[in-house]
Formats: structure tokens, C-alpha cells, sequence
């Protein structure tokens, strides 16, 4: 049996989508524009978009270019940051170059990208990967850093190879600050999504949203923005239950709740 | 004394008195597990485990030899204005096996980094270290450190940080268990073995650091002011434990503090440094009856005498100011 306020914190998440929902109703009937359907409109064309074979696998395939992107990216990034944060030559070499390419909007690099690699999969899938990346060597590299010497001292002196050490003791130590990078790379992942499938339309979520907005099928557009945000806080939801279980051993006590976990 | 809990789950382990101290009873046990795991290896012969080493009774000890040598060893440091600091100069020390030697000076008197300098963790600009007669070039299982800052592996257990070492050494999970819930229990963490480090206070951690170290059997022990972030009656009991523990089992013990009652309480030889640059002082021989009892020391006049006398030396040398 729940107590009244436990109940109420479980149910927080949902009364803020609830909220905001009802905002958008409100607004969108109090300022009657064509191009702002209401909540229900927009709500009545997702069974049409999700029922539509080919709109489905435009999703798919947004989808698996994501996981793609974000895969590659974790397995590349982690190990690079971990050296960069134990290795000051790496460090010095690679962070003036992350810096130049840090604050360039990954989509701004898609037209260059689409002229050498097409506007396939490659492209956008490259495109994610690059999103993604940043962050995750970013926060690796300061989780590798942060690692007390004195920690890996003790694991020398029980005979760990300095590359042990950097697997056993670096990788674990590190993996809060990690995943935290992962979860941003992960939200960072579907916005590239969307972005590479607005500049090189072809296929994907992207493009139905982009192709609705040009036909003034404004519902659509709007049931997209659902269900883009929903896969969102689906997958976010799903990360988040996966760290919490990873890093159950650094959380404090009283942690402020994340999301719909 | 707060009953202590068994099981984990509750948060306010913090606040649990510091675990019990050691008893014989408990140590008899610890040979039966070491007797009965090595039956199951070798059929009914009985083989002396490794992990009974360190409790080898005195009487077996052979007259001392030189274990480490410290041989015109000299540390500069860059400091932040990338001037050269010389934190040890011209250091040469010999020290036994099987003695327990403590280094005791003001902060940054270069005692944490000779320590450092034996356990390989430092190389030093001039000068060498060696341990048997080998040069130490690197850390090792043969010299076991304890830090003031405890750095247990915050995502292992209690018992997955005690059983890292012997698992490392490539010793059997079963048996690497076995032995790490006796050291636990050792050092008076029975019922803890489930818990994470952030679990546990600060003398609890430390006690996890000591079973940690002892695990891998290491043949020195490198303290650096272990007990220094512990409160006066969590040293005080940690100071006991460690002797008892030390006493049965005489492996030699370079010991860090800047605690002058510390040091003479448990030491056989007190290392005094001066600073700025660190160099030796004087080595005090502690010519104290064995095994210490805290209780019968402190009225002991040649305990208090000791003491004093170390004490006032320091103050000389403050009154005098640096030697440059």
C-alpha cells in the first residue's frame, strides 16, 4: 500500500506530460491557427502514421541507423577518452582537435559528408556517430582523470599491468561519469537522427515529418513530434534503469529522480 | 557499544561502532579454515597454507637480516612556480625484517614519499632503493601499501575488495574466498562482507584497506599515515588492532605519521625527519616490552620519557628554524 505522497512522486512523471499536453490544448484552441492542430488532432493521426507499412520501416530504419551511430560511437569513444585521462601525450593530442570540432553542429558537416559518402546510410549514420562521440569521450576523459592514483597504486601493487589497471580499475571507476556522457549521447543521438534525415531526406522519421510539414499535413507533423519524443523518453528510461543497475555501488542516498525510471 | 548488524540494506551502517577487536579464538579458527582448505586439495596431508605465514609464532623468527635498504636516496620535486624542491635529501636507511619502523616528521618533511619511493610508486631523481638486495624499480606484491586514504575499489564489495589481490595472484576463487572471510573477520568486519565501501565509515574502510593488503601476503607493509583521517577513539582502537595483529605475525612495517605517541607506541624504531629539505634526524631504538598494551604503556615512565624526549627534539629544531 502506497502512501498518498509516494504516489504522488510515482505519478509526477506522468502528470507533467499530462501538463503539458494540456497546455498545448489550450493554446492551440485558444489561437485557432491551421498550422497548430490541437492535442487530439495531432493524437488521432499517430494510428495512421504507426498503422502505414512504409512509414514503420522509415522508422525502422531511423532507428537502426541510431543504434549503429550510438554503438560505434560508445566503443570508440570510452577507450579513447579512458587513454586521453591517463595518458598526457594522447590528452595533448587529441583535445585541441576535439576542441576545434566540439562547438561544429554536426548537421552543418552533413552537405560535405553527402558530397563524398552520398546520401545513404553512411552519411547519417557517420553523422550520429559524430554527435554522439563528443560527449562520451568528454565525460570518459574527465571520469579517467578523476581516478584517485592512489586506487591504481593499490592495483599495481597487487600486480596489475598498467593496461589491467586501465581495463579493472580506470573503466569501473570511471563508469558514472561515462555513462552520464552515454545519456547525453543518447538524447544527442536522436536529435542528429532528425536533423540528418531533414537535410538528406530520403528515408526515416526525419523525412516523414519534413515531407508533412511541406504538404501542410500539419497533424502529422505534430503526431511525428509525439512520437519522436516518445521513443525518446522510452529510450532514455530504458538507459537510465540500465546505469542505475551498473552503478548502484557510487549512488548517494537521496538522488534526485531522472526521468520516467 | 551500538549492537552491530548483520546483513546489509541499512543505510545507517555509518553510525555503527567500530567492529570488535581481534581474539585468539578467532585466530585458531583462521589455521582450521587454512588446515581444511588444503585437505580438500591435497587429500588428508596437511600443508601449511600461505596465508598462515603472517601469523608464524615468534620463536620461529630467524635473527634479522636486512629486508629494505635505502641507499643516498634524494627527491626533487618541480613545485607550481617550476623551482626545484628538494623533499628528500641524501636519505640512506636499513631496515630489518620483521621490525616495525615508523617515519616521523612535520608535514612535508618527504616521509610519505620515501614511503612512496620503497613501495615503487616513485622513482627517486638520485640514489636507490632495493628490497632483498634486488633494485625496486616498480610496484609490487611484495610490498602491501596502506593509505590514509583508504582507495578501496568504491564498485567492489567488502569481500570483492579483499579477495582482488589473492585473485590477481591467480589463487582459486574458493580459496581466495575462504581466506578474505577470515581476514574480515580478523579485522572485525564479520557480517560486513556484502557491503559497499560507501557503506561503511571511515575506520571500517580502513579496517577493508588492511584485510585488502593483507590478502596478497605481502612481505612489507607500507602504511602511510593510515589512521590520520580517523577520529581519536577509531585510531586509538585501529592503533590496538594493528599491534595485535602485527605482534603474532612480526612482518616487517614501514609506518608513516606525524603522531610522536603513535609512533612510539607501536614502533621498535622511530626514523625522526626534519624538513625543508627532509633528511634523517635520528633513529630512536624503542626499547619497549612486547606484546604493548595500550592501558599499561601510557603509566610506563620509559614510554612517557620517550615520548617526551622525541617531542622536545622536535621543538629544538622548530626554534631553530630550517636549515638552508
Amino acid at each position: 500500500m502506497m502512501t498518498p505522497a509516494a504516489l504522488i512522486k510515482r505519478a509526477a512523471p506522468v502528470l507533467a506530460c499530462i501538463g503539458l499536453l494540456a497546455v498545448w490544448q489550450v493554446a492551440s484552441v485558444a489561437l485557432k491557427n491551421d498550422s497548430f492542430p490541437t492535442v487530439i488532432e495531432a493524437v488521432r493521426a499517430i494510428p495512421d502514421i504507426l498503422g502505414d507499412k512504409e512509414s514503420l520501416l522509415n522508422i525502422l530504419a531511423s532507428l537502426r541507423r541510431m543504434a549503429i551511430g550510438f554503438g560505434v560511437a560508445v566503443l570508440v569513444s570510452i577507450p579513447l577518452g579512458l587513454l586521453m585521462g591517463r595518458s598526457r601525450g594522447v590528452a595533448a593530442f587529441f583535445n585541441p582537435l576535439l576542441m576545434v570540432i566540439y562547438p561544429v553542429p554536426k548537421a552543418a558537416l552533413m552537405p560535405i559528408i553527402m558530397l563524398w559518402l552520398g546520401v545513404g546510410d553512411v552519411t547519417k549514420t557517420l553523422v550520429i556517430f559524430l554527435g554522439v562521440s563528443l560527449p562520451v569521450i568528454y565525460h570518459s576523459f574527465e571520469g579517467a582523470k578523476a581516478v584517485e592514483e592512489k586506487m591504481l597504486w593499490s592495483g599495481a601493487a597487487m600486480g596489475l599491468s598498467p593496461a589491467q589497471r586501465l581495463v579493472r580499475i580506470v573503466l569501473p571507476a570511471a563508469l558514472p561519469e561515462i555513462l552520464t556522457g552515454c545519456r547525453t549521447g543518447l538524447v544527442l543521438a536522436l536529435i542528429t537522427m532528425i536533423t540528418s534525415e531533414m537535410i538528406a531526406r530520403q528515408s526515416g522519421a526525419g523525412n516523414i515529418l519534413f515531407n508533412a510539414l511541406d504538404m501542410g499535413q500539419y497533424d502529422t507533423v505534430f503526431a511525428m513530434i509525439i512520437i519522436v519524443g516518445a521513443m525518446g523518453i522510452f529510450l532514455d528510461a530504458l538507459f537510465e534503469r540500465a546505469r542505475a543497475r551498473l552503478v548502484r555501488w557510487s549512488e548517494p542516498q537521496f538522488d534526485m529522480p531522472l526521468s520516467f525510471s | 557499544m551500538k549492537a552491530r548488524q548483520n546483513g546489509r540494506g541499512s543505510n545507517d551502517a555509518p553510525h555503527v561502532c567500530e567492529g570488535e577487536g581481534l581474539s585468539g579464538r578467532f585466530l585458531a579458527k583462521l589455521v582450521l579454515l587454512n588446515v581444511r582448505a588444503s585437505e580438500t586439495r591435497y587429500g588428508m596431508t596437511v600443508v601449511a597454507a600461505r596465508s598462515s605465514e603472517w601469523m608464524r609464532p615468534v620463536t620461529s623468527q630467524e635473527p634479522a637480516s636486512a629486508i629494505i635498504e635505502i641507499d643516498r636516496v634524494s627527491q626533487v620535486f618541480q613545485t607550481s612556480a617550476r623551482k626545484d624542491h628538494l623533499a628528500l635529501s641524501d636519505i640512506s636507511l636499513t631496515i630489518e625484517e620483521g621490525a616495525f619502523v615508523s617515519i616521523l616528521g612535520p608535514s612535508g618533511c618527504g616521509k610519505s614519499t620515501l614511503l612512496y619511493i620503497v613501495g615503487g610508486f616513485v622513482s627517486p631523481t638520485s640514489g636507490m632503493a632495493k628490497i632483498k638486495g634486488h633494485a625496486i624499480t616498480g610496484p609490487g606484491p611484495d610490498r602491501g601499501p596502506v593509505f590514509q586514504e583508504f582507495a578501496l575499489f568504491p564498485w567492489k564489495t567488502v569481500l570483492g575488495n579483499v579477495m582482488y589481490g589473492p585473485r590477481q595472484q591467480g589463487v582459486r576463487t574458493a580459496e581466495a574466498e575462504a581466506q578474505s572471510r577470515a581476514l574480515i573477520e580478523m579485522v572485525g568486519l564479520k557480517g560486513y562482507e556484502n557491503f559497499y565501501p560507501k557503506e561503511l565509515s571511515g575506520g571500517m574502510k580502513q579496517r577493508v584497506a588492511l584485510a585488502r593488503t593483507l590478502a596478497y601476503h605481502p612481505e612489507v607493509l607500507l602504511m602511510d599515515e593510515p589512521f590520520g583521517a580517523l577520529d581519536a577513539h577509531t585510531r586509538t582502537r585501529l592503533q590496538n588492532d594493528l599491534l595485535t595483529i602485527w605482534e603474532r605475525d612480526r612482518k616487517t612495517v614501514l609506518f608513516v605519521t606525524h603522531s610522536v605517541d603513535e609512533a612510539v607506541f607501536l614502533s621498535d624504531k622511530v626514523v625522526m625527519m626534519s624538513k625543508s629539505p627532509g633528511r634523517i634526524r635520528q633513529v630512536i631504538d624503542i626499547d619497549l616490552p612486547r606484546p604493548r598494551r595500550r592501558n599499561e604503556l601510557l603509566l610506563d615512565p620509559r614510554y612517557q620519557k620517550y615520548v617526551v624526549d622525541i617531542e622536545r627534539m622536535f621543538d629544538e629544531s622548530d626554534e631553530a628554524g630550517p636549515v638552508s
